[in-house]
């Protein structure tokens, strides 16, 4: 554990001591044994709280976690589980017609910016300052990834919830086939050099040309190029990984020079398009649900993916490559060691009518054994304790999600965010598609996010 | 008894009135008012995204965008032009010629016909995947066969590819809509009367020059009428192809409801959402407005 | 010959898709990604269970039952009365009028279904079963009123005259004689009002709440992170559709006047 924590500091994420911060809740609960959570509840028995998701693992494993605080507290809760945009579309129906169907919601952090602009949610404060509501054993500020809490949850200084997940991209491999001496023995004959978990981005492409044989239905890697979000996610990790970004700005919720037109960054997206000769046929219509399908059917050798899908490759009732995945850091560039990440996190909607009791319920799944047991189903806890546990430990991925975790790299959460997304949604799939150069998409990106978000972000490569 | 005589006589006179009333009064509430809304939205700034966009009025600026600014919507509106006038005239060519087939030489009709309405009779959302299934690159079915024959590349598919996937979603509704031509047809075929037919047959002209002289002329209100219903609905196309290609690779497939739908459900820009709405609607009511007429000479009714 | 020839491949294409989503929903998940199509395999049932029960899929089907069936009820009540209006009075403006429920048949729903979800949200009906109902009726009543004018209309009028001789007002006539007349066209309006409201995607997605989702929304949620789910998706869409099968063989005689628009009789 502490050897993980101590690899690596991230750009913006600060990582709490975590065993430090074990042992004074240890004791935090001891001297707080006048609060319970029965008692907490007791005026909220018989409520029902509703909330809404992505129906993912983590969010299924919160649905079977849910009777337990049911039977203590009496208070009923509901979930709801869409897909992913239909979550996010009904949640921005339900805030802007301010009829507070939900009591709590879960969501993307790149939707903050655009709700707390909007005046649509609680800060978080008001419940953790309430004696009556706040278990003293609970301290985020001590038991959290604060650099990740800090990115997912947090908006121009002010709380207004907890991370859901922390989910974050790194590199899954085939290592049965890195490890074949057969294998080993024709790349180096081609390459000059030995096979290898790929560290840079020359090496990922070397391995993805040597895998690549269409003729038997197997590709050296699978790049998410479907006109979708997951496009983007995916893209992010290279322009990071290159030594670019979207926006000079410190953090999510402030503006900054547009950079996304940067050499960096035209560098990394040719490189990206690079890889579709690499990739099944129709990649290109490919996002996350493909290309997991890709590698389960052991169809790609390589790509870069999220950690709270890995457990769907290595669970054998569905995959046919579990036990023979390697996972790690995606490779570096001049960008050093990276990582994308997306979280999803616990908000309380202004308009709740049962914000009391939510709170209540995100306070006990926020508590270790559920996050633990959350985390063991397909999550990705925010909290360092939960992966110092010996049975997260013993995940294949565990390692590689954790790194990944402390090099995290904060995205914009301003209100325009989500369209920013758009923009370059359609700007790198129109480049992928051949339609323009990566310079020329990033260019008129850039200006499109100039267009939309005005002086705060002026161009700092002007565009010609 | 006097008196409920008058009653019901007021009841009678009122026959008219009183039972179109509430078809109207549900129009109204449910569809003009809410278009009417959207016509006024369309001034304003609405966002549900941007702070302070509650809707103040901004006169026609969100039209000057649309017409000025925006390369992307009329991108996808010459889009849209290519997969209506694509699809409705194969659609119609195809649909035609089986009719004209089918017509002269299928007896017993009925069965077969019903099992060719079934295409257009799935939900367009089940279709969608459908094709999806059929047409995935890599355990893709129909894939697969043009790849044995040869007619696709290992490395090509059918909808990850730029240059193909429009013509790939424009087969798909020809799949689906064909048949419905073919019926209409049909239809149109039995109820022709067969005085010309034998008459021409008597003055000895050929099967080419029945069809061009007394078959087609016959057939025009038809042939309007469905070109007509075919270009509405194949401008309105938004559930299939936003299921199988959501708009991509690039903007190959983004037919003009589909940026529509992303003005408004994606950037929850409403106001100017609400004028891109608009435009479909404009575009449909003046295909309507033709195809009226167009149903009305086919009951050999004037339009008064 | 070759009409039949052609015929028997026109009827494998158009048939093929839909024979190729009934095997994937009995397929496994292995058979179903093979590479190579795989035409013979034994068949799985875990799919249909596994997404109706275990899943929760089953009161879609309830949804999309009560859904589709009040709204062709709603439609017809409303609308065949103003279809005899239609039929049978003259007045001002007539056929203004009768265009204009064209084009509410015709109107995008992308273009009327955000301020339709302000509006329901106004009074109180959003997320409920009631405002899909309400928006479905919407595109079902023009149908109504365009199919069931020229149903009316095929009713000779020596029979209102012989019915005002019987001394039926005009209302107990419409009540007693012409709707019975009508009915085997009203029952082909209905069917086809069923399965329109039936397959309708984007009001039911947009108004609908998660307890009253119908069919058609709930497909796109097994497209998951994870790997579509193609087995339990085809399952959800075989079931989503053999209703329709049943119903497009009931009313095959009426469906192209109904899909015209009353315009061709078939």
């Amino acid at each position: 554990m502490t050897e993980h924590t101590k690899s690596r500091f991230g750009k913006l994420l600060r990582l709490s001591a975590a065993v430090g911060s074990v042992s004074l809740t240890l004791a935090y609960a001891a001297e707080a044994g006048a609060w319970s959570l029965e008692e907490a509840a007791a005026p909220y028995k018989g409520t029902t709280i509703r909330t809404i998701g992505e129906s993912l693992p983590p969010l299924e494993a919160m649905d079977k976690l849910k009777h337990k605080f049911e039977e203590r507290t009496g208070i009923t809760v509901v979930i709801e589980q869409y897909e992913h945009s239909e979550a996010v579309n009904k949640v921005m129906l339900d805030l802007n017609s301010k009829r507070g169907r939900y009591d709590f919601i879960l969501q993307p952090h790149r939707e903050l910016g655009r709700f707390v602009a909007n005046g649509h949610l609680t800060p978080i404060e008001r419940f953790m300052n309430d004696p009556k509501l706040r278990d003293p054993a609970f301290k985020p500020e001590e038991v959290l990834y604060q650099g990740l809490w800090k990115e997912i949850s947090w908006y121009e200084g002010k709380a207004y919830g907890f991370p859901f997940t922390a989910l974050t991209m790194y590199l899954w491999y085939r290592k049965d086939l890195l490890e074949d001496p057969k294998e080993r023995a024709g790349f180096k004959a081609k390459y000059g050099y030995d096979m290898q978990v790929p560290a840079t981005w020359d090496q990922y492409r070397d391995l993805a040309a040597w895998f690549t044989r269409p003729e038997k239905g197997f590709y050296g890697t699978a790049i998410q190029g479907k006109r979708h979000e997951a496009l983007w996610y995916e893209w992010l990790n290279f322009l990071y990984s290159f030594g670019g970004d979207m926006m000079e700005a410190k953090s999510g919720s402030e503006c900054g020079p547009i950079i996304v037109n940067s050499p960096e960054a035209v560098e990394s997206l040719d490189y990206y398009k690079g890889l579709v000769k690499y990739s099944p046929s129709d990649t290109l219509n490919y996002f996350w649900d493909d290309v997991m399908v890709a590698m389960q059917q052991g169809k790609a050798f390589e790509m870069i993916m999220w950690n709270d899908a890995t457990y769907a490759v290595e669970d054998p009732s569905q995959s046919t490559v579990s036990g023979k995945m390697g996972f790690d850091l995606i490779p570096q560039g001049k960008g050093g060691k990276v990582g994308q990440v997306e979280g999803w996190t616990y908000l309380i909607p202004a308009y709740a009518k049962n914000k009391e009791a939510a709170y209540l319920f995100i306070q006990w799944m926020m508590a270790f054994d559920q996050q633990l047991e959350q985390h063991m189903n397909g999550g990705a806890s925010s909290r360092p304790d939960v992966y110092a546990a010996p049975d997260v430990q013993k995940i294949t991925y565990s390692k590689a999600s954790m790194d990944t975790n402390a090099v995290a790299i904060a995205k914009p959460t301003i209100p325009e965010s989500p369209e920013l997304t758009e923009i370059l949604v359609l700007e790198l799939s129109n480049v992928l598609a051949g339609k323009k150069t990566s310079q020329e998409g990033l260019d008129d990106a850039a200006l499109a996010m100039n267009k939309l978000l005005g002086d705060c972000a002026p161009l700092k490569f002007p565009v010609k | 008894m006097n008196l409920s005589r008058w009653g019901s006589g007021i009841l009678d006179r009122g026959v008219g009135p009183l039972f179109l009333v509430p078809a109207l009064l549900l129009l109204v509430v449910l569809l003009v008012g809410p278009f009417l809304y959207m016509v006024g939205v369309s001034f304003t700034d609405l966002s549900f995204a941007l702070p302070g966009h509650d809707g103040n009025f901004v006169g026609f600026e969100n039209y000057r965008r649309l017409m000025r600014e925006d390369p992307v919507f009329w991108q996808s509106f010459g889009t849209t032009l290519v997969f209506v006038s694509g699809v409705v005239s194969v659609e119609f060519g195809l649909g035609f010629a089986l009719a004209l087939l089918l017509f002269h030489h299928v007896q017993r009709r009925r069965f077969v016909l019903t099992l060719l309405l079934i295409p257009m009779m799935l939900a367009p959302v089940a279709v969608g995947l459908m094709w999806k299934l059929m047409l995935h690159g890599e355990f893709g079915m129909l894939t697969h066969y043009l790849r044995e024959l040869g007619l696709l590349g290992p490395q090509t598919a059918l909808l990850g590819n730029h240059d193909l996937v429009l013509p790939t979603v424009m087969l798909v509704d020809v799949w689906e809509w064909t048949p419905f031509v073919t019926l209409v047809f049909l239809a149109g075929l039995l109820s022709l009367p067969r005085e010309p037919f034998e008459a021409a047959v008597m003055d000895g002209a050929r099967p080419w020059q029945v069809f061009r002289d007394i078959t087609v002329p016959l057939l025009r209100p038809i042939i309007a009428l469905v070109l007509l219903l075919r270009g509405i609905d194949a401008f309105k196309e938004f559930d299939k192809v936003f299921i199988l290609t959501g708009g991509g690779p690039g903007t190959a497939t983004e037919l003009i409801s589909i940026y529509a739908w992303r003005v408004n459900f994606r950037n929850w820009d409403l106001g100017y959402g609400a004028v891109c709405a608009f435009m479909v609607y404009l575009v449909v009511l003046i295909l309507c407005a033709v195809s009226y007429k167009a149903i009305y000479w086919t009951e050999g009714r004037a339009v008064k | 010959m070759v009409a039949l020839a052609t015929l028997v491949v026109v009827l494998v294409i158009a048939l093929t898709p839909y024979l190729w989503l009934l095997m994937t929903s009995f397929k496994t998940r292995l058979d179903a990604l093979a590479d190579a199509p795989v035409w013979l395999f034994t068949p799985t049932l875990e799919h249909y269970p596994m997404v109706f029960l275990d899943k929760g899929y089953l009161p879609m089907v309830g949804n999309s039952l009560i859904v589709a069936g009040v709204s062709t009820a709603l439609s017809l009540a409303i609308g065949v009365p103003a279809a005899y209006v239609f039929a049978r009075h003259d007045f001002a403006g007539k056929e203004d009028l009768f265009f204009f429920f064209l084009t509410t048949r015709m109107a995008p729903p992308i273009s009327v279904v955000v301020p339709m979800f302000l509006f329901f949200g106004y009074v109180g009906l959003i997320d409920t079963r009631t405002s899909v109902i309400l928006a479905h009726s919407t595109f079902n009543l023009s149908l109504v009123v365009w199919m069931m004018r020229g149903f009316f209309a095929d009713i000779p009028r020596e029979i209102d005259e012989a019915a005002q001789m019987d001394g039926h007002t005009r209302a107990g006539m419409f009540l007693r004689v012409l709707l019975p007349l009508a009915a085997p066209g009203m029952a082909a309006t209905a069917v086809l009002c069923f399965i329109l409201s039936w397959n309708e995607f984007l009001y039911a997605l947009i108004l609908v709440a998660f307890e009253s989702r119908t069919l058609t929304v709930g497909i796109p949620g097994l497209v998951t992170p994870h790997g579509t789910l193609w087995g339990q998706v085809a399952a959800v869409a075989v079931v989503a559709t053999l209703p329709i099968i049943v119903f497009t063989f009931l009313v095959q005689r009426h469906l192209v006047r109904g899909l015209t628009f009353g315009a061709v009789k078939g």
